[in-house]
Protein backbone atom coordinates (compact mmCIF):
# COMPACT_ATOMS: atom_id res chain seq x y z
CA UNK A 1 0.00 0.00 0.00
CA UNK A 2 1.09 3.12 -0.74
CA UNK A 3 2.06 5.96 1.42
CA UNK A 4 0.30 8.76 1.75
CA UNK A 5 1.62 12.01 1.33
CA UNK A 6 1.00 15.19 2.86
CA UNK A 7 2.16 19.09 1.41
CA UNK A 8 4.61 20.14 4.09
CA UNK A 9 3.70 24.13 4.34
CA UNK A 10 6.50 25.61 6.79
CA UNK A 11 4.85 29.36 7.34
CA UNK A 12 7.89 29.95 9.27
CA UNK A 13 7.16 33.43 12.13
CA UNK A 14 3.30 33.99 11.65
CA UNK A 15 0.45 35.57 13.04
CA UNK A 16 -1.93 32.87 14.49
CA UNK A 17 -4.74 34.76 11.85
CA UNK A 18 -2.70 33.14 8.89
CA UNK A 19 -2.01 30.08 10.40
CA UNK A 20 -5.85 29.86 10.65
CA UNK A 21 -6.73 31.36 7.28
CA UNK A 22 -4.13 28.65 5.91
CA UNK A 23 -5.99 25.93 7.62
CA UNK A 24 -9.14 27.03 6.45
CA UNK A 25 -8.02 27.27 3.20
CA UNK A 26 -6.68 23.47 3.19
CA UNK A 27 -10.41 22.07 4.74
CA UNK A 28 -12.24 23.79 2.07
CA UNK A 29 -10.25 21.79 -0.20
CA UNK A 30 -10.21 18.67 1.49
CA UNK A 31 -13.62 18.99 2.38
CA UNK A 32 -15.20 19.35 -0.92
CA UNK A 33 -13.02 16.67 -2.61
CA UNK A 34 -15.24 13.27 -3.99
CA UNK A 35 -14.33 10.06 -1.93
CA UNK A 36 -10.50 9.43 -2.08
CA UNK A 37 -10.56 6.02 -4.05
CA UNK A 38 -9.42 7.03 -7.40
CA UNK A 39 -8.11 10.26 -6.65
CA UNK A 40 -4.83 11.07 -8.47
CA UNK A 41 -2.09 11.70 -6.47
CA UNK A 42 -0.96 10.51 -3.18
CA UNK A 43 -1.65 13.68 -1.40
CA UNK A 44 -3.97 13.15 1.76
CA UNK A 45 -3.72 16.57 3.20
CA UNK A 46 -1.12 19.41 4.65
CA UNK A 47 1.13 19.78 7.48
CA UNK A 48 1.16 22.86 8.41
CA UNK A 49 4.00 23.84 10.81
CA UNK A 50 5.32 27.25 12.05
CA UNK A 51 6.18 29.34 14.85
CA UNK A 52 3.89 31.90 16.70
CA UNK A 53 4.55 35.89 16.01
CA UNK A 54 3.00 37.06 18.82
CA UNK A 55 1.24 36.13 22.17
CA UNK A 56 -2.37 34.65 21.93
CA UNK A 57 -4.43 32.66 23.95
CA UNK A 58 -7.45 30.40 22.47
CA UNK A 59 -9.94 28.54 23.48
CA UNK A 60 -11.99 25.29 22.36
CA UNK A 61 -15.65 23.93 21.43
CA UNK A 62 -16.16 25.02 24.96
CA UNK A 63 -15.06 28.12 25.31
CA UNK A 64 -12.13 27.85 28.50
CA UNK A 65 -12.18 31.71 29.18
CA UNK A 66 -15.01 34.05 30.72
CA UNK A 67 -15.27 37.37 29.84
CA UNK A 68 -13.06 39.30 32.49
CA UNK A 69 -10.65 36.81 31.66
CA UNK A 70 -10.34 37.52 28.13
CA UNK A 71 -10.17 41.07 28.92
CA UNK A 72 -7.44 40.73 31.49
CA UNK A 73 -5.19 38.81 29.04
CA UNK A 74 -5.88 41.44 26.16
CA UNK A 75 -4.63 44.30 28.32
CA UNK A 76 -1.43 42.28 28.71
CA UNK A 77 -1.07 42.78 25.08
CA UNK A 78 -2.13 38.94 24.17
CA UNK A 79 -4.86 38.50 21.10
CA UNK A 80 -7.60 35.84 22.27
CA UNK A 81 -9.11 33.86 19.70
CA UNK A 82 -12.11 31.54 19.69
CA UNK A 83 -11.47 27.91 17.94
CA UNK A 84 -13.67 24.74 17.33
CA UNK A 85 -11.28 22.69 18.38
CA UNK A 86 -10.84 20.28 21.42
CA UNK A 87 -9.85 21.38 24.81
CA UNK A 88 -9.93 24.58 26.86
CA UNK A 89 -7.56 27.60 26.75
CA UNK A 90 -4.60 27.46 26.19
CA UNK A 91 -1.38 29.85 25.19
CA UNK A 92 0.59 30.04 21.75
CA UNK A 93 3.58 32.42 21.18
CA UNK A 94 7.00 32.95 20.30
CA UNK A 95 9.31 29.91 21.07
CA UNK A 96 6.26 27.42 20.39
CA UNK A 97 6.05 24.88 17.53
CA UNK A 98 2.65 24.48 16.36
CA UNK A 99 1.74 21.86 14.29
CA UNK A 100 -1.59 21.71 12.57
CA UNK A 101 -1.90 18.29 10.45
CA UNK A 102 -4.79 18.98 7.90
CA UNK A 103 -5.56 15.61 6.67
CA UNK A 104 -7.82 13.17 5.62
CA UNK A 105 -8.33 10.60 8.27
CA UNK A 106 -9.68 7.45 5.90
CA UNK A 107 -6.52 7.72 3.43
CA UNK A 108 -4.14 7.09 6.65
CA UNK A 109 -6.95 4.32 8.59
CA UNK A 110 -6.99 6.08 11.39
CA UNK A 111 -9.59 6.73 13.55
CA UNK A 112 -9.99 10.05 15.44
CA UNK A 113 -8.06 8.99 18.90
CA UNK A 114 -5.63 7.30 16.99
CA UNK A 115 -4.64 10.62 15.26
CA UNK A 116 -4.45 11.95 19.31
CA UNK A 117 -2.56 9.59 19.91
CA UNK A 118 -0.06 10.04 17.61
CA UNK A 119 0.72 13.48 18.02
CA UNK A 120 1.36 12.88 21.42
CA UNK A 121 3.53 9.82 19.96
CA UNK A 122 5.36 12.72 17.48
CA UNK A 123 5.86 15.13 20.51
CA UNK A 124 7.31 11.92 22.85
CA UNK A 125 9.53 11.04 20.02
CA UNK A 126 11.04 14.36 19.44
CA UNK A 127 11.39 14.56 23.21
CA UNK A 128 14.02 12.11 23.23
CA UNK A 129 15.65 13.02 19.96
CA UNK A 130 16.60 16.38 21.78
CA UNK A 131 17.80 13.87 24.32
CA UNK A 132 15.03 14.15 26.97
CA UNK A 133 13.77 11.11 28.60
CA UNK A 134 10.60 10.63 30.61
CA UNK A 135 8.14 12.72 28.20
CA UNK A 136 4.74 10.22 28.20
CA UNK A 137 1.30 11.17 26.79
CA UNK A 138 -1.66 10.67 29.78
CA UNK A 139 -5.21 9.65 29.48
CA UNK A 140 -7.69 11.67 29.45
CA UNK A 141 -8.48 14.33 31.14
CA UNK A 142 -4.84 14.91 30.81
CA UNK A 143 -4.11 14.50 27.15
CA UNK A 144 -0.90 15.90 25.89
CA UNK A 145 2.47 15.15 26.66
CA UNK A 146 3.79 15.43 29.87
CA UNK A 147 7.19 15.80 32.35
CA UNK A 148 5.98 14.43 35.60
CA UNK A 149 3.30 17.11 36.58
CA UNK A 150 4.93 19.72 33.85
CA UNK A 151 2.74 19.95 30.69
CA UNK A 152 5.26 20.20 27.33
CA UNK A 153 2.88 20.08 24.52
CA UNK A 154 -0.94 20.50 24.15
CA UNK A 155 -2.98 18.80 21.84
CA UNK A 156 -6.66 20.14 20.65
CA UNK A 157 -8.25 18.97 17.70
CA UNK A 158 -10.83 19.55 15.08
CA UNK A 159 -12.33 16.76 12.51
CA UNK A 160 -15.44 17.78 9.84
CA UNK A 161 -16.23 15.39 7.37
CA UNK A 162 -12.95 13.12 8.57
CA UNK A 163 -10.52 16.24 7.86
CA UNK A 164 -8.65 17.42 10.96
CA UNK A 165 -7.49 20.48 11.71
CA UNK A 166 -5.70 21.78 14.78
CA UNK A 167 -3.14 19.65 16.30
CA UNK A 168 0.02 20.71 19.18
CA UNK A 169 1.56 22.92 20.42
CA UNK A 170 5.08 22.31 21.61
CA UNK A 171 6.95 24.44 24.10
CA UNK A 172 10.95 25.10 22.52
CA UNK A 173 11.85 28.00 24.11
CA UNK A 174 8.51 29.76 25.04
CA UNK A 175 8.15 32.42 27.63
CA UNK A 176 6.38 30.29 30.36
CA UNK A 177 5.65 32.94 32.39
CA UNK A 178 2.64 33.91 29.78
CA UNK A 179 1.27 30.36 31.26
CA UNK A 180 0.93 32.43 34.84
CA UNK A 181 -2.27 34.10 33.25
CA UNK A 182 -4.52 31.01 32.97
CA UNK A 183 -5.57 27.48 33.81
CA UNK A 184 -3.52 25.77 30.97
CA UNK A 185 -6.62 23.18 29.64
CA UNK A 186 -8.32 24.13 32.66
CA UNK A 187 -6.46 21.77 34.79
CA UNK A 188 -5.94 23.25 38.36
CA UNK A 189 -2.75 22.68 39.67
CA UNK A 190 -0.47 21.47 36.85
CA UNK A 191 2.10 23.32 35.55
CA UNK A 192 3.75 23.82 31.97
CA UNK A 193 7.59 23.33 30.56
CA UNK A 194 9.80 23.68 27.53
CA UNK A 195 12.63 21.37 26.00
CA UNK A 196 14.60 24.38 26.97
CA UNK A 197 13.81 24.64 30.58
CA UNK A 198 14.12 20.60 30.83
CA UNK A 199 17.25 20.46 29.38
CA UNK A 200 19.27 23.89 30.72
CA UNK A 201 20.09 25.14 27.20
CA UNK A 202 18.31 27.77 24.60
CA UNK A 203 16.14 25.33 21.83
CA UNK A 204 14.71 26.98 19.21
CA UNK A 205 11.92 26.05 16.99
CA UNK A 206 14.48 26.20 13.96
CA UNK A 207 16.60 23.76 15.44
CA UNK A 208 13.49 21.00 16.37
CA UNK A 209 12.04 21.19 13.46
CA UNK A 210 14.06 18.79 11.16
CA UNK A 211 14.00 15.94 13.89
CA UNK A 212 10.15 16.59 14.68
CA UNK A 213 9.31 16.44 10.81
CA UNK A 214 11.18 12.71 11.20
CA UNK A 215 9.55 11.83 13.74
CA UNK A 216 6.12 13.00 11.99
CA UNK A 217 7.00 10.95 9.49
CA UNK A 218 7.89 8.01 11.39
CA UNK A 219 4.89 7.91 13.29
CA UNK A 220 2.37 8.60 10.69
CA UNK A 221 3.92 6.28 7.91
CA UNK A 222 3.67 9.32 5.23
CA UNK A 223 5.67 11.34 2.91
CA UNK A 224 5.87 14.72 3.30
CA UNK A 225 6.26 17.23 -0.19
CA UNK A 226 8.15 20.37 0.48
CA UNK A 227 6.69 23.61 -0.20
CA UNK A 228 7.89 26.46 0.71
CA UNK A 229 5.51 29.01 0.06
CA UNK A 230 1.76 28.84 0.75
CA UNK A 231 -0.32 27.50 -1.91
CA UNK B 1 -8.14 5.45 25.98
CA UNK B 2 -5.73 3.20 27.63
CA UNK B 3 -2.55 2.71 26.13
CA UNK B 4 -0.40 -0.27 27.44
CA UNK B 5 2.57 1.23 29.34
CA UNK B 6 4.71 -1.80 28.89
CA UNK B 7 4.74 -1.13 24.55
CA UNK B 8 6.49 2.25 22.69
CA UNK B 9 3.98 4.66 21.65
CA UNK B 10 5.62 3.65 17.80
CA UNK B 11 5.16 -0.05 18.55
CA UNK B 12 1.65 0.74 19.56
CA UNK B 13 0.49 2.77 16.65
CA UNK B 14 1.99 -0.13 13.95
CA UNK B 15 -0.72 -2.52 15.36
CA UNK B 16 -3.15 -0.16 15.56
CA UNK B 17 -3.11 1.51 11.42
CA UNK B 18 -5.77 -0.18 9.92
CA UNK B 19 -3.96 -2.97 8.11
CA UNK B 20 -6.38 -5.23 5.73
CA UNK B 21 -5.72 -8.59 7.38
CA UNK B 22 -8.59 -11.32 8.11
CA UNK B 23 -10.14 -10.85 11.35
CA UNK B 24 -9.21 -13.73 12.82
CA UNK B 25 -5.38 -12.41 12.65
CA UNK B 26 -5.95 -9.22 13.73
CA UNK B 27 -3.58 -7.75 16.43
CA UNK B 28 -5.59 -6.59 19.34
CA UNK B 29 -6.20 -3.03 19.19
CA UNK B 30 -6.64 -1.04 22.70
CA UNK B 31 -8.70 1.23 21.73
CA UNK B 32 -11.73 -1.35 20.91
CA UNK B 33 -14.24 -2.40 23.55
CA UNK B 34 -13.72 -6.28 22.58
CA UNK B 35 -14.13 -8.68 19.49
CA UNK B 36 -17.71 -8.40 19.40
CA UNK B 37 -17.72 -4.08 19.53
CA UNK B 38 -18.25 -3.94 15.87
CA UNK B 39 -20.70 -6.58 15.48
CA UNK B 40 -23.24 -5.20 18.35
CA UNK B 41 -25.47 -3.45 16.18
CA UNK B 42 -26.57 -6.82 14.92
CA UNK B 43 -27.38 -8.12 18.42
CA UNK B 44 -28.74 -5.50 19.74
CA UNK B 45 -32.43 -4.50 19.03
CA UNK B 46 -33.20 -4.29 15.90
CA UNK B 47 -33.07 -0.28 14.40
CA UNK B 48 -35.63 -1.10 11.72
CA UNK B 49 -36.70 2.71 12.00
CA UNK B 50 -33.43 3.84 11.74
CA UNK B 51 -31.84 5.21 8.60
CA UNK B 52 -28.59 6.14 8.41
CA UNK B 53 -25.72 8.42 6.77
CA UNK B 54 -22.08 7.69 5.41
CA UNK B 55 -21.20 10.51 8.36
CA UNK B 56 -22.39 8.44 11.28
CA UNK B 57 -25.60 10.04 11.88
CA UNK B 58 -29.05 8.21 12.08
CA UNK B 59 -32.38 9.57 11.86
CA UNK B 60 -35.98 8.14 12.79
CA UNK B 61 -39.07 9.83 11.74
CA UNK B 62 -42.52 9.84 13.47
CA UNK B 63 -45.25 12.05 11.64
CA UNK B 64 -42.91 14.59 10.34
CA UNK B 65 -41.21 14.66 13.27
CA UNK B 66 -37.50 13.88 13.17
CA UNK B 67 -35.21 12.82 15.73
CA UNK B 68 -31.25 12.94 14.65
CA UNK B 69 -28.54 11.24 16.70
CA UNK B 70 -24.71 9.36 16.09
CA UNK B 71 -24.46 5.74 15.72
CA UNK B 72 -22.32 3.30 18.19
CA UNK B 73 -19.56 3.27 15.39
CA UNK B 74 -19.37 7.17 15.78
CA UNK B 75 -19.77 7.18 19.58
CA UNK B 76 -16.45 4.24 19.94
CA UNK B 77 -14.90 6.39 17.57
CA UNK B 78 -15.04 9.54 20.03
CA UNK B 79 -14.64 7.98 23.45
CA UNK B 80 -16.27 9.65 26.13
CA UNK B 81 -17.99 12.71 25.12
CA UNK B 82 -18.01 15.23 27.47
CA UNK B 83 -19.29 18.33 25.74
CA UNK B 84 -22.46 18.44 22.97
CA UNK B 85 -22.42 22.11 20.96
CA UNK B 86 -26.09 22.37 19.39
CA UNK B 87 -28.20 24.70 17.09
CA UNK B 88 -30.90 26.40 18.65
CA UNK B 89 -34.28 26.32 18.03
CA UNK B 90 -35.47 27.01 14.51
CA UNK B 91 -32.59 26.55 13.21
CA UNK B 92 -32.99 25.46 9.43
CA UNK B 93 -30.83 23.12 7.98
CA UNK B 94 -30.10 21.61 4.37
CA UNK B 95 -28.97 17.78 4.09
CA UNK B 96 -25.27 17.35 5.04
CA UNK B 97 -25.05 20.70 6.85
CA UNK B 98 -23.00 20.96 10.16
CA UNK B 99 -25.58 21.33 12.65
CA UNK B 100 -23.45 20.87 15.78
CA UNK B 101 -20.11 19.29 17.14
CA UNK B 102 -19.37 16.07 20.07
CA UNK B 103 -16.22 16.42 22.22
CA UNK B 104 -14.38 14.12 23.98
CA UNK B 105 -11.30 15.33 25.33
CA UNK B 106 -9.39 17.63 22.90
CA UNK B 107 -11.18 16.36 19.96
CA UNK B 108 -14.39 18.49 18.79
CA UNK B 109 -15.86 16.22 16.37
CA UNK B 110 -18.82 18.22 14.11
CA UNK B 111 -21.99 16.49 13.48
CA UNK B 112 -23.84 16.70 10.09
CA UNK B 113 -27.63 17.00 9.04
CA UNK B 114 -28.75 14.00 7.82
CA UNK B 115 -31.68 15.55 5.48
CA UNK B 116 -33.26 19.14 5.23
CA UNK B 117 -34.76 19.85 8.86
CA UNK B 118 -35.75 22.96 11.14
CA UNK B 119 -34.40 21.86 14.48
CA UNK B 120 -37.10 22.61 16.91
CA UNK B 121 -36.04 20.89 20.14
CA UNK B 122 -32.18 20.20 21.00
CA UNK B 123 -31.93 17.17 24.15
CA UNK B 124 -31.57 19.18 27.52
CA UNK B 125 -30.28 16.22 28.95
CA UNK B 126 -27.30 15.94 27.33
CA UNK B 127 -26.07 19.00 28.97
CA UNK B 128 -25.89 17.74 31.93
CA UNK B 129 -24.55 14.50 31.29
CA UNK B 130 -22.82 14.37 27.70
CA UNK B 131 -21.78 10.76 28.53
CA UNK B 132 -24.99 9.48 27.94
CA UNK B 133 -23.83 9.64 24.16
CA UNK B 134 -21.85 6.78 24.75
CA UNK B 135 -24.09 4.64 27.11
CA UNK B 136 -27.28 4.79 24.89
CA UNK B 137 -27.02 6.10 21.14
CA UNK B 138 -30.08 5.04 19.68
CA UNK B 139 -32.20 6.09 22.20
CA UNK B 140 -31.73 8.62 25.16
CA UNK B 141 -28.87 10.51 23.42
CA UNK B 142 -30.67 11.90 20.83
CA UNK B 143 -28.92 15.13 19.61
CA UNK B 144 -31.77 17.20 18.30
CA UNK B 145 -35.44 16.86 16.98
CA UNK B 146 -36.61 18.40 13.81
CA UNK B 147 -39.24 18.96 11.22
CA UNK B 148 -38.90 17.81 8.08
CA UNK B 149 -38.33 19.77 4.99
CA UNK B 150 -38.70 17.37 2.40
CA UNK B 151 -39.23 13.78 3.33
CA UNK B 152 -38.64 12.02 0.04
CA UNK B 153 -34.94 12.69 0.88
CA UNK B 154 -35.70 9.66 3.52
CA UNK B 155 -35.31 7.35 0.63
CA UNK B 156 -31.31 8.71 0.25
CA UNK B 157 -30.11 7.24 3.20
CA UNK B 158 -29.65 3.20 4.14
CA UNK B 159 -31.03 0.81 6.40
CA UNK B 160 -29.28 -0.38 9.06
CA UNK B 161 -28.02 -2.86 7.22
CA UNK B 162 -26.27 -1.85 4.65
CA UNK B 163 -24.73 1.09 7.33
CA UNK B 164 -23.15 -2.05 8.79
CA UNK B 165 -22.01 -2.88 5.45
CA UNK B 166 -20.38 0.56 5.01
CA UNK B 167 -18.93 0.14 8.51
CA UNK B 168 -17.67 -3.23 8.23
CA UNK B 169 -16.07 -1.90 4.96
CA UNK B 170 -14.12 1.28 6.36
CA UNK B 171 -13.19 -0.46 9.22
CA UNK B 172 -10.94 -2.82 6.72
Amino acid sequence: MQQPALRLVRLGRVTYAELLGLQDRWLRRLQTEPRTEGLSGTEAGALLVCEPAGPVYTTGLRGGLTPEETARLRALGAEVRVTGRGGLATFHGPGQLLCHPVLDLRRFGLRLRMHVAALEACAVRLCELQGLQGARARPQPYTGVWLDERKICAIGVRCGRHITSHGLALNCCTDLTWFDHIVPCGLVGTGVTSLSKELQRHITVDEVMPPFLVAFKEIYKCTLISEDSPS
Amino acid sequence: MALRASRSMRAVLCTLRAVPSPAASRPPRPWQLGAGTVWKLRTGPALLSHKFTEKHEWITTENGIGTVGISNFAQEALGDVVYRSLPEGGTKLNKQDEFGALESVKVASERYSPLSEEVTEINEALAENPGLVNKSCYEDSWLIKTTLSNPSELDELVSEEAYEKYVKSIEE
